[in-house]
């Protein structure tokens, strides 16, 4: 079972809100000392990979396209378990879902899959396109949303995540592209001695010219004109009183406004 | 992992269960273990987890979600290495953490304690806020950054971030400004101790934060340190030394009990009030410094000082050790052992617990709170004692 993860790297935005600003270009946010880490959708699709590796056996590969800077990301990746990375070293941010859909399909047709796996969306764009696009440029079956697998007999058994609740069951011919929802697992702990000896696995940099494309070639057909911050809300109302009062405050204004049901 | 791997492979079986690491000093109470004391199960005690380890590294039983909720439950309090008669007692703690540290390397951990460990490599602390927050607290003191004073004043995670402890944090800093210490603080340079990771068992991690710790205090010719929190105090003081980082350390109590000696910190504004001392596992246990913090409290004039019934070495811990203050394994009960704690405070008759160390501060403060007993019982810091007895105001 050779396995593919493509994963990104995604600036840590989760306690730090306040201090999320947009950039001169307009076009992205102040980096200033935000932590970058692991996009979480991907962290579940690495795991999902590891465990299926260590049942079934087989390699698994994680792939990127980006920057230098991305390498600290993949070799979190190769602490995981995963047994080798590539990263295409090109600038993701200049690219739309397409371009880095092309760029991926010719690095993983290279490549022996028998399972491809994506997060199910990126925490900073989220447009959650990446995958069914590479899916469908190399002319596999695809299932996203994923929140639980298994592998058998060259089919992978997938359930989807709905709306309420509702799992749709399928089962896909493999080699097949999956995009994992978080909570199909729990990821496993990266200690800091276990990213310290997967210095010593294979961290490949490729060009595009390496894989017979140029900057050229690839534009993109989608383009961002800017990036804005939700204005303020106006609607929100501190609620004042001792705890009973306030209590009971909220809940009129929660069964007014239809959130919870009266009775 | 197989047992021959295990560091302490040669001795664990030697524990033959005795129970004696549940009791404190006197036998008074078979609830000293705050695991044990919370869940009242043997395999909650610290003789308990090392059969279960034993069995674990002996294939007879998996690692389970449970099991590891059973191991990490231990908060490193060290009751039961006062009390155990065997020659290995000082190595019963580290039995534990070293088999936290096997499932530290195979990244299968309780999600609270990934948590805690993930948002340290991410952000040096384990609540996960921003690195650049660090040194919020000093705004609006007259706290200076750190550039060659006597002494660093070493704040800790729980001082830096914690809404209550960083007034404690604050109030420190402005009695040691009033007492005329020469001093600074890192702020946002400021970097985790490590010591709740080092007992969680991420020996990795700890080498690396103490190494680029020790590192920063030589560069900027640091000598001596004083520490808010016994955490911090214990990890540079007796961990930090095997990493080639040798400082002169203090806890600020024992600092304050050099001032008030020296007629440099006047406390002789006084405070009325019958008053009860908690000690915290990694002063008193650890460190073996019961009588600093006393002294301290007993040089204030009208300070009346109610012993609990178990104290010192017979202490029962808030349970906020071990990392325990963030994944808090022992809440959502009575039997929570800071809630327990703040009954037999209680009891004592006294208006107001005295703490040395933010965890115990944190912790109790929110049993208080679930015990109803806030308007009752107040939790405040011997630092906060000591600055309104040297009238150091604060609102």
């Amino acid at each position: 079972m050779d396995i593919v993860v493509a994963i990104k790297q995604v600036l840590d935005t989760s306690e730090a809100v306040d201090v999320v600003e947009i950039d001169a270009s307009g076009k992205d946010i102040k980096k200033g000392a935000l932590i970058s880490r692991i996009n979480d959708w991907d962290e579940y699709a690495l795991e999902e990979a590891v465990q299926l590796k260590q049942k079934l056996g087989g390699t698994v590969t994680a792939v990127t396209v980006g920057p230098g800077e991305w390498d600290d990301t993949l070799r979190r990746a190769l602490a995981m378990g995963a047994d080798r990375a590539i990263r295409i070293d090109e600038d993701a941010a200049a690219m739309d879902s397409c371009v880095v859909a092309r760029v991926l399909t010719a690095l993983i047709s290279r490549l022996s899959y028998d399972l491809i796996m994506f997060g199910a969306q990126s925490e900073d764009l989220g447009s959650g396109q990446l995958g069914p696009m590479v899916a469908e440029m190399l002319g596999i079956p695809h299932a996203t949303l994923v929140v639980s697998l298994q592998v058998q007999e060259g089919e992978a058994r997938v359930s989807r995540e709905l709306e309420g609740g509702v799992l749709e069951l399928y089962t896909l011919k493999l080699p097949a592209l999956l995009t994992i929802q978080t909570g199909i697992n729990r990821p496993r702990y990266v200690s800091f001695a276990s990213i310290k000896k997967a210095r010593d696995k294979e961290l490949k940099v490729m060009s595009l010219g390496e894989l017979g494309l140029s900057r050229e070639a690839l534009t993109p057909m989608v383009k961002l004109e800017k990036l804005e911050l939700t204005p303020a809300g106006k609607r929100a109302e501190l609620i004042s009183g001792s705890a009973e009062e306030a209590a009971a405050n909220l809940a009129t204004i929660l069964k007014n406004s239809g959130v919870i049901l009266s009775g | 992992m197989v047992l021959a791997d295990y560091k302490y492979k040669d001795i664990i079986h030697r524990c033959f269960r005795c129970g004696y690491c549940k009791f404190p000093t006197d036998w008074m109470d078979v609830n000293n273990c705050p695991a044990y004391a919370r869940f009242r199960m043997e395999s909650y005690s610290c003789g308990g987890r090392l059969w279960l380890i034993r069995a674990w590294l002996d294939g007879k039983i998996d690692w389970t979600d449970h099991l590891a909720q059973i191991v990490f439950s231990c908060v490193a309090c060290k009751n039961c290495a006062e009390k155990c008669p065997l020659n290995f007692s000082d190595n019963i703690v580290d039995m534990i953490t070293a088999a936290k540290s096997e499932m530290v390397e195979r990244g299968s951990i309780p999600s609270a304690v990934k948590n805690f460990l993930e948002n340290i490599q991410r952000q040096g602390n384990p609540y996960g806020d921003a690195r650049i927050k660090r040194g919020e607290w000093v705004e609006g003191t007259g706290i200076k950054q750190y550039e060659g004073q006597e002494f660093l004043y070493y704040v800790g995670c729980v001082g830096s971030y914690d809404t209550r402890a960083k007034e404690t944090a604050k109030t420190l800093g402005e009695v040691l400004l009033k007492a005329g210490v020469s001093f600074g603080v890192l702020g946002n340079e400021e970097n985790c101790d490590g010591n709740e990771v080092n007992k969680l068992g991420e020996e990795s991690l700890f080498q690396m934060l103490a190494e680029e710790n020790i590192q920063k205090f030589k560069d900027l010719g640091v000598r001596k340190i004083v520490t808010l929190s016994p955490h911090s105090y214990n990890a540079i003081k007796n961990d930090y030394p095997k990493f080639d980082g040798s400082f002169e350390v203090f806890h600020y109590t024992q600092l304050f009990q050099d001032l008030i000696k020296g007629g440099r910190l006047n406390v002789s504004g006084g405070l009325n009030a019958r008053v009860t001392y908690h000690d915290p596992c990694f002063l008193g246990r650890w460190n073996k410094e019961y009588d600093a913090p006393r002294e301290v409290l007993n040089a204030i004039p009208g300070i009346e000082l109610a012993e609990m019934e178990r104290n010192r070495e017979a202490t029962l811990c808030c349970g906020g050790g071990g990392g325990n203050f963030y994944t808090d394994f022992l809440g959502g009960s009575e039997t929570n052992p800071a809630r327990i704690r703040i009954r037999e405070a209680y009891a004592t008759g006294a208006s107001a617990v005295a703490v040395a160390c933010p965890n115990c501060m944190t912790m109790l403060e929110d049993a208080v709170k679930a015990e109803g007993l806030e308007e009752k019982l107040k939790i405040r810091d011997i630092s906060e004692i000591v600055g309104e007895a040297c009238l150091v105001k604060r609102d």
